[in-house]
């Protein structure tokens, strides 16, 4: 099971992904909890994760988010603007998949 | 997308503002007591919208319209009037918790502490707490006086003096006594302020930050010189792709809450309404549009004049969303962000908008917002009916904004279709 955490202003916007990226892993034939929450909320919720996305409109979260998954030991990275504007669900998946195998 | 020298130095130039902006813990804690206090600003909103539904005084008896009223008053009385207890009580949480202290005590020495300042007379009547202090006019003291006392509730704990229990106390006992001596402390500094506050001509600590700090930030705030600025900084934060609202938002929330108290009293007590500029000004005129640069306009004229194939993609897209204003996908898919070509119109609809709609209301042809806190994510027309305290002026001043707005976009907009379509047609022949 992947277990993979976006985070954007409240939620929103990434919660469009989700979908996206859901359908992505289940054509893929990949098992993966996929969710979406606020950026105040993904401090806490990073401990269930093994990956964590960030929008890119929040990317100045970053350095803050950085610590605490320095510290769960997961891998982070700020969405690539292009895909997150065309709601493209399997480049992003793609992206979380490759940040979990380094 | 374009990324010239230029842009790259102005965003090396922002990104640092919206880092320092954002992770201030005092910003960050102030922005999330407002969060923890928004759910009961919005239980409290429905409930005036409720009570003061159109034609409902009309059809029914002026007593029973009365005590329907006051039936209701109390859900809005007891959470949107009072919202300053909720946001002073989430700041002390969430700035304790930064620090990983005992956050429900700091939300609790903060509460105590504001209440140690707030006037506890009223017109000579003791023993009661104005609610007024409680709600527009107590903001900014409640905001700093969270600040303060978890700050020093902090260095208190951080000291860690306890009170020696002799061998033989349990230890919850001694416990029990260890966060005493913080909070003790804390708040006899508090009184102390309010004790010398007494003796000087302003009287209450409150009255002082109203009058010295609050009152002409206000006003400042309250002026359409500031809201265009406000806008501007909003939309350009967001052409870089930076979250334009959460960076200023929490520098002007403070300012954009009270006015929107102050119009709810006025609103509630039938008193003309003091302020066009509010939260909900923002929230329903501006961002309510589609979110942020009001771009179901730009969705709307895709449908209208876009012949790429990629537009007509990104406005599918990006419609259902947008009705429901967030518009991220038009913000990075058309994209906006970074877009020299879309510039012009991205800065220039929304402070049209604004001037637009403040004459709207300042000469009265819409009614000013009510104070009623609408979510940002209702659609527009509905949350322009709302926030005008059910006036259908509302709606229409949105789809007549959306009108101008539409016109603004036009030419930008064909001539980017324009490139994405004669590219498409290339790619085309070339296969």
């Amino acid at each position: 099971m992947k277990r993979i955490l976006l985070a954007c202003s409240s939620g929103m916007s990434t919660s469009l992904l989700v979908k996206k990226m859901e359908e992505a892993a289940e054509e893929k034939g990949i098992e993966a909890d996929i969710w979406a929450v606020s950026n105040d909320k993904a401090k806490t919720d990073m401990a269930k994760a093994d990956v964590l996305l960030i929008g890119p409109q929040m990317r100045f979260m970053k350095k803050k988010l950085e610590k605490t998954a320095g510290e769960l030991n997961i891998p982070l990275d700020v969405i690539d603007p292009v895909a997150y504007g065309r709601v493209d669900g399997e480049a992003v998946l793609n992206k979380a998949l490759e940040l979990m195998e380094k | 997308m374009e990324n010239s020298k230029f842009m790259q130095v102005l965003e090396d130039f922002l990104l640092p503002i919206a880092d320092k902006l954002n992770n201030n813990r005092y910003l960050t804690a102030l922005r999330d007591g407002f969060m923890v206090a928004l759910p009961l600003i919005i239980f409290g909103s429905i409930f005036v919208v409720i009570a003061n539904f159109p034609f409902l005084d009309e059809i029914i008896s002026e007593d029973a319209f009365a005590a329907y009223q006051n039936a209701l008053g109390p859900a809005s009385a007891a959470t949107l009037s009072i919202m300053g207890l909720f946001v002073i009580m989430g700041i002390g949480y969430k700035l304790t918790e930064y620090y990983e202290g005992e956050a429900i005590y700091g939300g609790a020495v903060a509460l105590a502490a504001f209440l140690i300042l707030t006037p506890q007379t009223l017109e000579e009547v003791s023993g009661v707490i104005p609610v007024a202090a409680l709600g527009a006019e107590g903001l900014f003291l409640g905001i700093f006086t969270a600040f303060i006392s978890a700050e020093l509730y902090r260095f208190f704990v951080q000291k860690d003096w306890t009170i020696k229990m002799p061998a033989g106390v349990p230890e919850a006992v001694s416990r029990s006594f260890s966060s005493l001596i913080p909070i003790g402390l804390t708040l006899t500094i508090f009184l102390l302020i309010r004790i010398i506050f007494n003796i000087t001509p302003f009287g209450t600590v409150q009255n002082f930050i109203y009058t010295i700090i609050q009152e002409p930030l206000t006003v400042l705030g309250s002026g359409l010189p500031a809201t265009i600025v406000a806008v501007l900084l909003i939309q350009i934060f967001w052409f870089f792709g930076l979250h334009g609202q959460i960076i200023i938002n929490s520098v002007f929330d403070p300012v954009w809450y009270a006015l929107n108290n102050q119009n709810l009293e006025a609103f509630q007590a039938g008193t003309e309404l003091p302020n066009i500029i509010t939260k909900q000004f923002i929230d329903s005129f501006l961002v309510g549009m589609g979110g942020t640069g009001m771009t179901l306009a730009v969705i709307i004229l895709i449908f209208l004049i876009g012949k790429s194939r990629q537009n007509k993609e990104i406005g599918r897209l990006g419609a259902p969303a947008g009705i429901f204003n967030v518009n991220e996908p038009i913000i990075f898919g058309l994209p906006i962000i970074m877009n020299p070509l879309v510039l012009i119109p991205w800065l220039l609809a929304p402070v049209v908008v604004t001037i637009i709609t403040y004459f709207a209301m300042s000469t009265g042809l819409v009614p000013k917002p009510a104070g009623i806190i609408v979510p940002w994510t209702t659609p527009p027309i509905l949350s322009g009916f709302l926030a005008t305290g059910n006036a259908w002026q509302g709606a229409v001043l949105q789809v007549f904004n959306l009108i101008v707005v539409m016109l603004i976009w036009w030419p930008f907009l064909k001539i980017l279709d324009k490139n994405y379509y004669e590219r498409e047609k290339k790619e085309k022949a070339k296969e």
